[in-house]
């Protein structure tokens, strides 16, 4: 049953990015617009209307990985094979093979978009736990109002509100980039202040508006596992305040957020892309936006391709670990009494 | 929390109350309570959910505590462990005498002391066994972590732990691996039980430790219970809505009633000489094996609100013998006996006045029998429904072999006009599928259910004209729920709810009439005035009130066959009389038949018997025997319609808990029914031949129209009677029960 439950999840995985993939090779073909015929208007407008259709192929084919001349399901192995071998074309803006781009910029991404959900988390939870502790008191109440008012504001709205105020009204934090120029890449201090420095507002925009939600949540939950039996059994089983609070509590009240949380990773990464142009933060989907806007099919399709197998990733990661949490997912349900 | 400093004062007490508190009081009590009351503020006043209750606990005894729903036993459980939940507060004296002459004021504790006294001293068992575990850990967790929490040695807890788990008969490694949700409800339930044991205390009180599951485990359970208390010198005091069911169980019974204690008394006295009137009428509400069916009768109008209780005494909105005396003056104790008192001033007449009769003369019953037709209504033949069990929904799920549960396995029934016939078993063992099979709620997987000749599924399916159209077999076969609230709809009004079914079949109707209908369906059923009713919403209506409704309208489509599923289970015991009552007597008005689901023996035999129909036995998907129901009930051939009577409690005193005629408390997996005759895992019959060969309804027939599927039945030449019985392992736990050691408790 429990095999079962992983190989389950681990195909879903495999099948999600394996469809996104399809997909991506169904819009670079098919697309009106598409590469080929950018490709061709850039050579038109080159070389005039002496265009030689091979070298327009030949072209397309380096970038994107797909010969035009072929028959479709070749296009389709080749294309499938160059990815396999990490193989993403290159990026037409650049001229640099997307893989290499998008490898340096990932890193900042996942860094980002780690801390963040962490630190929503993190927030969120103690904030509802402490809320639901002392449920009705001042602080719950005015906790609960600064949640939701915070919740409501859009993170980009966030985020270009703090990037004009303390980035540029106050100069107190850089307005772009990933670390400051002048230091050296490498695991010492300075590039970890450095670094820590610049990420501090994306961050802040992300864990602001987004941890609201999270309280919230954990406020409900914890509200309602409080109320239950089994709590009321603990304490006159005399266990310490503290077991009670964690295992019993904590536990049972942190396990149906783990949708929120899988919804969390893709909605964070989605959401890079708009973020990173804002606050200029060469990461993936700094990438992404740039390729859209200069229509660098490779670039574009590479980072949408990543950021898709980021979020699969991510939720495959989250169920797998559901599945260690709580003992009753995947064992059915246990509804033997229904008939 | 009263942090009283007159502990010693405890014993002379009580003139609070006004009650002379001496009478109540026992030799070597363990836990004494004076004058403890518990109040609520609520919006409406003060609402006093217990109410200056005086009792001793004696030390080794069972003291059964009997109520009904909201007469404040919980609080009394709870009250002993000052573990009253908030808002509530709890005022008066808890005196706990560990041994000799030590005393321990319980309320006075500080918080430490408390948390020390619960679990370690007295301990407690709660109703809804899933519910006090945490779902996210092991059983094993919950062992070691209150074990741990008390500062016990490890090595040694765990290893009492396994010693109680075993004496449960459950096997400890197996279930202290497990998750809770793992465990049947029975196992969990015997599981909690030993958690509250774990730590050794001295009392322990259990609240309606048994109400959700199987009478047959309840007993099981209570069985184990008189064992442990043996083995570990244990004073119980078992809490419960059930008299017949604690009355061979306890030593001493308390009848509670609008939050205080009516009668107190050793248990055989208060079931031989009950005198408060309330005992009385307890006892002759509650449906069991004994009171002929003509003596049962339910007791009038309701239990009083905690806000507002009646001057005087608080029974005498309901009391028969009630006069000036009783509306103006608060009883006080009166001594039956030196050991039972009884709070009513008029207890010597309450004999008198409500007459009982425990000498199981059985009257002429044959109340509401109706004209029964050759013809059945409805007719199943080697019916099976098989439900296909996936885990879960997943991609590769297809790949997976699918568990198949015979829900219900070949059984022919015939249902006739007029009839009545119950369907008993444990829970699992199939009854509601076949009753929704017989009103073509579920299709079978195989065999054929007819209407009146024809075949409602070909109805159904066929697109040509059959011979009778399937909306009016659908009309014609009608259900009521257990729970009534989830067939009507919230939004609509009683008379909207009634009218939509008429609306629908029968549209010529003119509208006065229909209102009319409506308006003396209501009336007929006791819902007076009517118009007030027919304007509710179904939250404005008590569960009594909504089952009734249901009713209505279910007849109101005036159907061949109702299906009852548990109809008068949720309702309270005082009222299952009643509501069953106004369904014989409807059937009587509007000639249906009636299919009724039931897990309990004494509401079958009320329900059949009442009206001469069968009752029909089911165990895992199978019908082991079915015949008129009195010859069921006194008369039982199958090795488990015996089990299940065994597991009806009797109000016969003498008959002291005795260990189940059964080799095996749980049962079987329905996904892998044992081979043969599925019972042969549990039966104590059980000889070789039977896990082999599968005996029929059928096989041996005698022309009666009482039928088992025993191989007991029949004839001398069968295999059955050469073959060796079946000995069972002594190391599998799970499975021996009738050779457990425990010889029945005698009364000291
Ligand atoms: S005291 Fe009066 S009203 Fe109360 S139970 Fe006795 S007779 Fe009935
Ligand atoms: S056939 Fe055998 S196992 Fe089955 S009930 Fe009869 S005696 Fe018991």
């Amino acid at each position: 049953m429990i095999n079962n439950y992983y190989i389950e999840r681990t195909a879903q995985a495999v099948f999600t990015v394996f469809a996104v993939v399809t997909m991506t090779f169904g819009m670079i073909r098919l697309m009106p617009g598409g590469p080929v015929s950018y490709i061709r208007s850039q050579l038109v407008q080159q070389q005039g209307n002496q265009v030689d259709m091979e070298q327009v192929n030949a072209l397309v084919e380096v970038y994107t990985n797909v010969a035009p001349d072929e028959p479709l399901y070749i296009q389709y192995i080749d294309y499938m094979a160059a990815l396999l071998q990490g193989d993403l074309g290159v990026s037409m803006f650049y001229n640099d093979p997307v893989t290499e781009i998008l490898a340096s910029a990932a890193p900042w991404t996942v860094f980002v978009m780690s801390i963040s959900l962490v630190l929503t988390f993190g927030l969120g939870i103690t904030l509802g736990a402490v809320m639901a502790y002392i449920e009705g008191s001042r602080f719950d109440v005015s906790t609960t109002l600064v949640s939701i008012f915070l919740n409501s504001i859009p993170y980009y709205v966030m985020a270009i509100i703090l990037v004009y105020v303390l980035g540029y009204q106050f100069n107190w934090f850089p307005t772009g980039g990933r670390i400051s120029s002048d230091v050296a890449t490498g695991m010492n201090l300075a590039f970890l202040q450095s670094a820590f420095y610049h990420a501090a507002l994306p961050i802040a925009s992300l864990v602001i508006t987004g941890f609201g939600i999270q309280a919230l949540a954990m406020r409900g939950n914890s509200i309602r596992v409080l109320g239950e039996d089994y709590i009321r059994v603990a304490r006159l089983r005399g266990l310490p305040p503290h077991d009670i609070a964690l295992r019993y509590v904590g536990r049972n009240a942190i396990l149906p957020m783990y949708t929120g949380m899988m919804i969390a990773i893709g909605f964070m990464f989605g959401g890079s892309v708009i973020l990173e142009e804002i606050f200029a933060y060469p990461g993936i989907g700094y990438y992404m936006f740039r390729g859209i806007m200069a229509r660098d099919y490779p670039l574009m399709m590479g980072a949408f391709l990543i950021i898709t197998i980021a979020v699969v990733v991510g939720i495959y990661v989250a169920d797998l670990t559901y599945g260690k949490l709580d003992p009753r997912a995947g064992s059915g349900g246990g509804n033997r009494e229904a008939y | 929390m009263s942090k009283t400093d007159d502990t010693q004062t405890a014993t002379t007490a009580g003139t609070g109350a006004g009650t002379d508190l001496s009478s109540i009081r026992v030799d070597d009590p363990i836990v004494e309570i004076r004058n403890a009351s518990v109040t609520f503020d609520m919006e409406r006043g003060e609402s006093r959910v217990l109410d200056e209750v005086s009792l001793d606990i004696e030390r080794d005894e069972i003291l059964g505590i009997v109520g009904e729903s909201g007469s404040g036993k919980s609080m009394f459980a709870s009250a002993l462990l000052d573990a009253i939940v908030n808002p509530g507060v709890l005022t008066g004296d808890v005196t706990y005498h560990p041994q000799g002459d030590a005393e321990v004021d319980v309320l006075g504790l500080s918080p430490e002391q408390l948390r020390e006294l619960r679990w370690e001293e007295i301990s407690m068992v709660f109703q809804g066994a899933q519910s006090s575990f945490n779902p996210t850990i092991t059983i094993r967790a919950h062992f070691e972590e209150t074990i741990e929490a008390h500062n016990y040695n490890m090595e040694q807890a765990m290893a009492h732990a396994r010693e109680l788990l075993s004496d449960l008969y459950m096997d400890p490694d197996r279930v202290l691996d497990s998750y809770p949700h793992e465990l049947s409800g029975g196992m969990q339930q015997r599981t909690l039980i030993a958690l509250s044991l774990v730590l050794e205390p001295n009392v322990l009180v259990m609240d309606e430790p048994t109400a959700a599951l199987d009478l047959l485990m309840q007993r099981s359970i209570l069985s184990l219970l008189e064992d442990l208390q043996e083995k570990y010198d244990l004073s119980i005091v078992f809490i419960t809505h059930d008299l017949p069911l604690v009355a061979g169980l306890a030593d001493r019974l308390a009848v509670m009633y609008a939050f205080e204690f009516v009668e107190i008394g050793p248990a055989s006295d208060l079931i031989g000489n009950p005198t408060h009137p309330y005992t009385r009428a307890l006892l002759k509400a509650v449906p069991n094996l004994d009171t002929p069916l003509s003596e049962m009768r339910p007791i009038d109008g309701m239990a009083p609100d905690p806000v507002d209780v009646p001057q005087g005494c608080s029974y005498h909105p309901r009391c028969p013998l009630a006069d000036e005396t009783c509306r103006a003056e608060d009883p006080t104790y009166h001594d039956v006996t030196s050991d039972h008192q009884s709070a009513c001033f008029h207890w010597e007449d309450s004999a008198e006045a409500i007459p009982l009769s425990t000498d199981g003369e059985h009257g002429e019953t044959q109340a509401f029998a109706g004209e029964q037709s050759d013809e059945p209504v409805v007719s199943l033949e080697d019916v099976d429904v098989h439900f296909d069990q996936v885990s879960d929904g997943g991609l590769l799920s297809v790949f997976q072999e699918p568990d198949t549960v015979h829900a219900v396995d070949d059984i022919s029934l015939d249902v006739y006009e007029n009839d009545v016939v119950t369907l008993v078993g444990e829970s699992g063992c199939g009854k509601t599928t076949l009753g929704k099979a017989v009103i073509g709620a579920q299709r079978p997987t195989d065999g054929t259910v007819a209407y009146r000749g024809q075949d409602i599924w070909e109805a159904k399916d066929s697109r040509r004209e059959t011979d009778i159209p399937y909306e009016h077999i659908r009309r014609s076969l009608q259900m009521i729920h257990q729970d009534p609230g989830s067939s009507l709809n919230p939004n609509r009004k009683v008379a909207a709810s009634l009218k939509a079914p008429l609306k629908r079949w029968e549209p010529d109707m003119d509208p006065d009439d229909r209102q009319e209908r409506i308006l003396s369906l209501l009336e007929y059923v006791g819902m007076s005035p009517p118009g007030d009713y027919a304007q509710r919403y179904p939250h404005q209506l008590s569960g009594g009130e909504k089952q009734r409704v249901a009713l209505i309208r279910a007849l109101l489509m005036n159907p061949d066959v109702i299906l009852a599923d548990e109809a008068v289970s949720a309702l309270d015991v005082s009222l299952r009389v009643e509501v069953m009552d106004l369904m014989l007597e409807l059937q009587d008005l509007f000639d249906t038949s009636y299919v009724f689901i039931s897990h309990n023996l004494s509401n079958a035999r009320y329900f059949s018997g009442k009206a001469g129909g069968r009752i029909g036995v089911m165990y895992l998907g199978e019908l082991v025997e079915i015949g008129p129901a009195e010859q069921i009930i006194n008369d039982p051939q199958h090795p488990y319609t015996k089990v299940l009577r065994w597991s009806t409690a009797d109000l016969d005193i003498e008959e002291t808990v005795e260990d189940p005629p059964l080799r095996g408390i749980d049962i079987p997996d329905p996904v892998d029914p044992p081979s043969g005759c599925r019972f042969h895992t549990r039966c104590p019959e059980a000889r070789e031949a039977c896990t082999r060969a599968q005996p029929t309804l059928d096989g041996h027939d005698d022309g009666t129209e009482h039928r088992t599927a025993c191989f007991r039945e029949y004839d001398e030449s069968h295999e059955y009677w050469e073959s060796e019985p079946i000995v069972d392992d002594a190391d599998d736990a799970d499975v021996a029960v009738g050779g457990s050691d425990s010889d029945a408790r005698t009364d000291e």
